[in-house]
């Protein structure tokens, strides 16, 4: 599914975590990984001296896992030229890392992450690290919606990144209450929840035994972001991978938006994914 | 793969960092990438927002729409006395607003607590020099500089130690201090001896560390994330709360729907039916109801505090008369965290060999005694204590010790001996049993399992033998048949030291991580075992009980040997049969579907457990729909105290964090106090229902004057002022009273109440509605015509709210209701019981209440102020006194009706 892989590297730490994602799932997928630094008008040189010296490390630890790579070094936006390397070589999924700052704008508004994600032609996993003694995720946590969009993609990118690191996955659904207007709340035990399992996330497990990936699944009720946080911080869970939020703004100033909830309190890094692959 | 399993110069290529630190420039980059290193509360619910949705929930609605109507009313015709009612109905909803906030307010504290466990300024390595910063600017990669007496900032790896030992205890419970070393570790990342987690405390030695979570991501921003964001959800009676108030209103709302409709049909003008719909509403919404219960869950509080459990929140008085389940702590909770060493054993009995086992208990010890008391841990305490009394003060000079560690589940001193007069075989001598002086000797203590294997020989009539397999056998059959007593059981060894060209006596230095471990800990005499018990408090059997004839199952939690668990939960009967035992590593492998299906067992014990373990026995019991207490002290206890239903801290040896993070402190950590409480909780549930049927029945005879005034063209018997007086008034206080009766007799000998079973359930409304109601209603509407008739009126004749008689008849109207209610405040305080068998006068604040109903009344009847808020007149003494029949009537009807309930199957 993934032959062209390109992760966005810069002067900062996280970029270079977050192409070691990249670079796994381009070794189990056997694909081609792009490397890809651009340096703005005005940066300081030992920014880019910086940036180039991160390329060089993640170029010979790719090289020593035997994958296929390439460097790219450009100047102007980057949003503007990764978009045309992305056409250019018809890459199919971009990694770009998020940083402190981009998560405390409400929606991580006019960041480059934010930017990339929406005019990429291709699929994109904004990466948010947090945590750098995990080296290798051995227990990945994905949230799941009752719907889910390119539930194939989704399943794919999480079993690969999961056959990368050896992790077992843990599938998480959070879905509302039950309730009845005289009883109020009506307390469902794991079993009677599994049983309103929704069909999506049936299938996505479907994908998980195809591909042999161990996992385990349960629900919880209640308010979806904090749910989400609670179980990473109590199970101890080493990377998050969840889909990107496809709430309005107006719909999320009302009701919240669980993905920005999370990223904010996330206890381990966490991949936002927006799969736009068609298979 | 972690950090804790890279090398030193893997852990540095991985965080792209060196020996000298980050520079200044790369810090500041990494601070805007990862965030200041600090513990930030979870984003909840402002206050002011919880305090606003006391506001919008759906009862309140209604009475927003009420009073909106009212003000309408009063705009478009005024003079009806609309506005009066707006305003109060505006009144009942700020007083219930303010009352539930007040129930569900706790004040959060234990992030407070957390914070202060983490340092201020800390040393780092910036550009290769050593610089004091705040600790907040530590960033991923920093190389932090660590000494004794350090706070840790930030989860580090170690790549630099030397005799560095941390206090884990705000992290894992355990207060020993524990080594730490720089080398690749492959276990578990939390048990890593390479990592040093922000919040702990370095004890000795120093050390070198690159850091590589800050802030919310490090394990203490775990616990500080768990504590803060975890939320037990409503409380049982929240939620029966919740129920009832929508049945109400939705009862009230159609009813005045209804009978709009019906006056509208029957050519009533619209105004009249108006008043009425809005009339009926009121009379129908208990008004008193939210006010009553959360005073008389503060009346529980307050009797729970007399009885030396400190309840935080209010909603928890209830809470805990609802428990299913109480996971609790052994140590100090069932027992007595008195340890004494009540069994010495060594294979032949004889003196010899016992002196020796007690020597090494008194020289292998950090305890002392001092003043005539014995300071230091308990277990030690113990030991030495029964060393002194019976072999007398015994001293050497200490050159190493290699203290206690966890992992290693043994300590080590090493003594030199010339003066004490200890005496040990040398190898050419072991044969023969020639004894001499020694001048140098290891003595070892800890678990059987670490001790015996480093043991060659042991002593058997006074000479040394060799420790074959069948004495191993004899020795591990007695260390089981101990530990099947409830003992705690620690094994001892003793080993005569010599020089070699690798181990030098006089290299040896005090709690130095280089001792020579093999040397020390090899070829070892085994001395014997000692036996600790600690007692269980002798409530706790009795408390047990309780707690199984009130269906509540009692899970202990203890971190001891699962023998001695069992042992102990024996003697004080928590389990008969054969319970299940699960043991902390076969709990860590065991997955959620498991412990589920092992939890779901009638009798539980979890043994070898931590702190940390608690919070997921917790998280499945309460996913299965248990009602959970748990008991708990330490710091990451927290987790797991907000989590339960009912976090239960420790008064006496918990910590400030788990107190603040609990809902109900034990000033005595005795378990029986907890019983005590439960037993509490249940009759202020029972206390609510009674109060509730009080408060209900008024209703119906404030209801049927309404009635009445739509169905027979009456003038209005009762005004909505009238009702809210009885409502926020005379009923308040005796409704109080109900709810600080005794426990019933047979209150701890039910099961817990079922998540099915209703607050409002069909017994109390119709004992309510149908029973007690119907008979109030009769007399407030004989005193309303009683009145009316002997002041000249007819059937027909329409008065003006002003007209002295109907004012006069209002307020007979009126007088009956607070009469009846006095027959029916004595025909609640029981459910089935009579009333004359629980004790007529048992509860003296009945007395009180119905005193205060009387004068309030009385200020209502015959003041100038209450005459003009109420619109009432005073009345003659008769019409007092042909009310008072229908109160005794009401209050003999009841007993006739619990007679006939208790004979009936």
């Amino acid at each position: 599914m993934y032959k062209r892989i390109l992760t966005a590297v810069n002067e900062h730490l996280n970029s270079e975590v977050t192409a070691r994602y990249a670079m796994n799932l381009a070794r189990v997928s056997g694909a081609r990984l792009y490397l890809c630094f651009v340096a703005e008008k005005g940066m300081a040189a030992s920014t880019i001296d910086r940036a180039e010296e991160a390329m060089k490390r993640i170029f010979i630890e790719a090289g020593e896992i035997g994958i296929e790579i390439e460097a790219v070094t450009e100047t102007g936006d980057p949003v503007k030229k990764i978009s045309e390397l992305v056409r250019g070589e018809r890459i199919d999924i971009v990694f770009a890392s998020t940083r402190k700052e981009d998560i405390e704008r409400r929606f991580y508004a006019g960041t480059i992450a934010r930017r990339l994600s929406l005019s990429l032609p291709c699929s994109t996993a904004i990466v948010r690290v947090v945590h750098t003694g995990r080296i290798r995720p051995r227990e990945i946590l994905v949230p799941l919606k009752a719907r889910i969009d390119h539930v194939q993609e989704r399943a794919y990118f999480t079993a690969k990144l999961a056959q990368a690191f050896g992790s077992k996955v843990f599938l998480f659904h959070s879905p509302e209450a039950a309730s009845k207007f005289f009883h109020g709340e009506i307390h469902l035990t794991p079993l009677e929840w599994e049983e309103k399992l929704p069909d999506d996330i049936s299938d996505f497990m479907e994908y998980m035994q195809k591909y042999r990936i161990a996992h385990a699944g349960r629900s919880v009720p209640g308010s979806t972001g904090r749910v989400i946080a609670i179980e990473a911080f109590s199970k101890r869970h080493d990377l998050i991978i969840m889909g990107a939020s496809r709430r309005s703004m107006l719909s999320s100033i009302l009701k919240g938006n669980p993905v920005e909830e999370v990223l904010r309190e996330t206890p381990c890094d966490m991949i936002i994914l927006k799969p736009r692959v068609s298979i | 793969m972690k950090i804790h399993n890279l090398t030193r110069e893997e852990v540095l290529r991985t965080l792209v960092t060196s020996e000298d630190g980050l520079s200044e420039e790369e810090a500041k980059r990494r601070l805007s990438e990862f965030g200041f290193n600090e513990i930030k509360e979870a984003k909840k619910k402002p206050l002011y927002i919880k305090f606003f949705k006391q506001f919008t929930h759906f009862l309140a609605l209604l009475l927003w729409a009420a009073a909106f109507m009212s003000f309408l009313s009063e705009y478009l015709h005024p003079g009806e006395g609309m506005l009066t009612l707006g305003i109060a109905i505006i009144a009942v909803i700020f007083i219930n607003a303010g009352f539930t906030f007040i129930q569900e307010y706790r004040a959060e504290k234990a992030l407070e607590e957390l914070k202060k466990l983490l340092p201020f300024y800390v040393k780092v390595l910036r550009d290769g020099k050593e610089k004091e910063i705040y600790a907040r600017d530590v960033v991923h990669g920093d190389v932090i500089l660590l000494s004794e007496g350090d706070k840790v900032p930030a989860d580090a790896r170690l790549i630099e130690t030397s005799g560095l030992r941390v206090n884990n205890a705000p992290l894992t419970g355990e207060s020993e201090p524990m080594l730490r070393r720089h080398e690749a570790y492959e276990g578990e990342f939390i048990e890593s001896h390479n990592i040093v987690f922000a919040g702990t405390a370095v004890v000795s030695g120093s050390g070198r560390a690159v850091s590589f979570a800050t802030g919310m991501q490090t394990e203490f921003g775990r616990i500080a994330h768990l504590t803060g964001a975890v939320e037990a959800g409503l409380s049982p009676l929240q939620k029966e709360i919740v129920k009832a108030t929508r049945v109400i209103a939705v009862i009230a709302a159609v009813v005045g729907v209804f009978f709009f409709s019906l006056g509208f049909l029957i050519g009533s003008n619209f105004w009249d039916n108006f008043i009425f719909a809005i009339g009926i509403t009121v009379a129908l919404i208990p008004e008193g109801m939210l006010p009553t219960v959360t005073l008389a869950l503060a009346m529980g509080s307050q009797r729970m505090a007399k009885r030396k459990a400190l309840i935080k929140t209010l909603t928890s008085v209830e809470t805990l008369g609802s428990v299913t389940v109480i996971c609790t702590d052994k140590t100090g909770t069932l027992t007595q965290n008195k340890m004494t060493a009540t069994k010495v054993w060594t294979i032949d009995d004889e003196e010899e060999a016992r002196e020796s086992l007690l020597k090494t208990a008194c020289l292998c010890n950090n305890a002392r005694f001092i003043e005539g008391q014995y300071r230091g841990d308990p277990t030690e305490a113990a030991l030495l204590k029964a060393a002194r009394e019976t072999i007398g003060d015994f001293k050497g000079e200490r050159i190493a010790e290699i203290p206690f560690d966890s992992d290693r589940k043994m300590m080590t001193t090493v003594y030199k001996m010339q003066d004490s007069g200890f005496r040990i075989q040398d190898e050419k001598n072991r044969a023969s049993g020639i004894m001499h002086r020694v001048s140098f000797v290891s003595f070892t203590k800890g678990a059987m399992e670490s001790v015996l294997p480093l043991c060659s020989h042991l002593l058997i009539d006074g000479k040394e033998a060799l420790l074959d397999e069948k004495i191993r056998k004899r020795i591990n059959d007695e260390y089981h048949a101990m530990m099947d007593k409830g003992l705690r059981v620690l094994a001892f060894a003793y080993k005569e030291l010599k020089e070699n060209s690798k181990f030098k006596i006089q290299n040896l230095k005090l709690e130095s991580e280089k001792l020579e471990n093999s040397e020390l800990e090899s070829d070892m005499v085994f001395a014997g075992l000692a036996g600790l018990e600690d007692p269980p408090r002798p409530e706790a059997p009795e408390a047990i009980r309780k707690c199984h004839e009130a269906g509540i199952k009692v899970i202990m939690i203890t971190g001891d040997a699962s023998r001695t668990a069992v042992a102990i939960a024996r003697e004080i009967g928590l389990v008969k049969g054969n319970p299940v035992v699960i043991e902390g590593p076969e709990f860590i492998r065991m997955s959620d579907k498991e412990l589920r299906g092992k939890l779901s067992e009638k009798e539980v014990i979890f043994a070898r457990m931590t702190p940390k373990h608690k919070m997921r026995v917790v998280s499945i019991l309460k996913e299965e729909g248990e009602v959970v207490a748990v008991t708990g002290d330490g710091v990451n206890d927290a987790p797991a105290l907000k989590m339960a239903d009912i976090g239960i801290a420790m008064g006496i040896s918990g910590t400030s964090v788990a107190k603040e993070a609990s809902d109900m402190v034990l000033l005595d950590d005795n378990f029986a106090t907890i019983v005590n409480a439960v037993e509490e909780g249940r009759t202020v549930y029972e206390n609510i229902k009674k109060f509730i049927t009080y408060i209900f029945a008024s209703n119906i005879p404030e209801a049927v004057p309404y009635l009445a005034y739509i169905l027979f063209k009456i003038p209005l018997p009762l005004t909505i002022m009238q009702i809210l007086a009885v409502d926020l008034g005379t009923d308040m206080l005796p409704a109080l009273a109900l709810g600080a009766e005794r426990p019933m007799p047979g209150i701890m000998k039910q099961p817990p109440r079922k998540l099915q079973e209703r607050l409002l359930n069909f017994s109390l409304i119709s004992r309510a509605y149908l029973f007690l109601g119907p008979i109030e209603a009769a007399a407030c509407m004989f005193g309303y015509f009683y009145v009316m008739v002997n002041g000249g009126w007819r059937w027909g004749e329409m008065l003006s709210p002003n007209n002295i008689l109907y004012m006069q008849a209002t307020t007979a109207c009126l007088t009956a209701i607070i009469i009846t209610q006095i027959g029916n405040v004595f025909a609640c305080r029981s459910l089935k019981e009579s009333v004359f068998s629980i004790g007529f006068f048992t509860n003296r604040l009945i007395f009180l209440g119905i005193a205060v109903e009387l004068l309030l009344q009385l200020l209502i009847v015959y003041h100038p102020w209450g005459n003009k808020i109420f619109g009432t007149y005073p009345i003659s003494l008769s019409a007092w006194l042909v009310l008072i029949p229908f109160a005794v009537f009401l209050l003999f009807a009841d007993e006739v009706r619990k007679r006939i309930r208790v004979l009936s199957p």
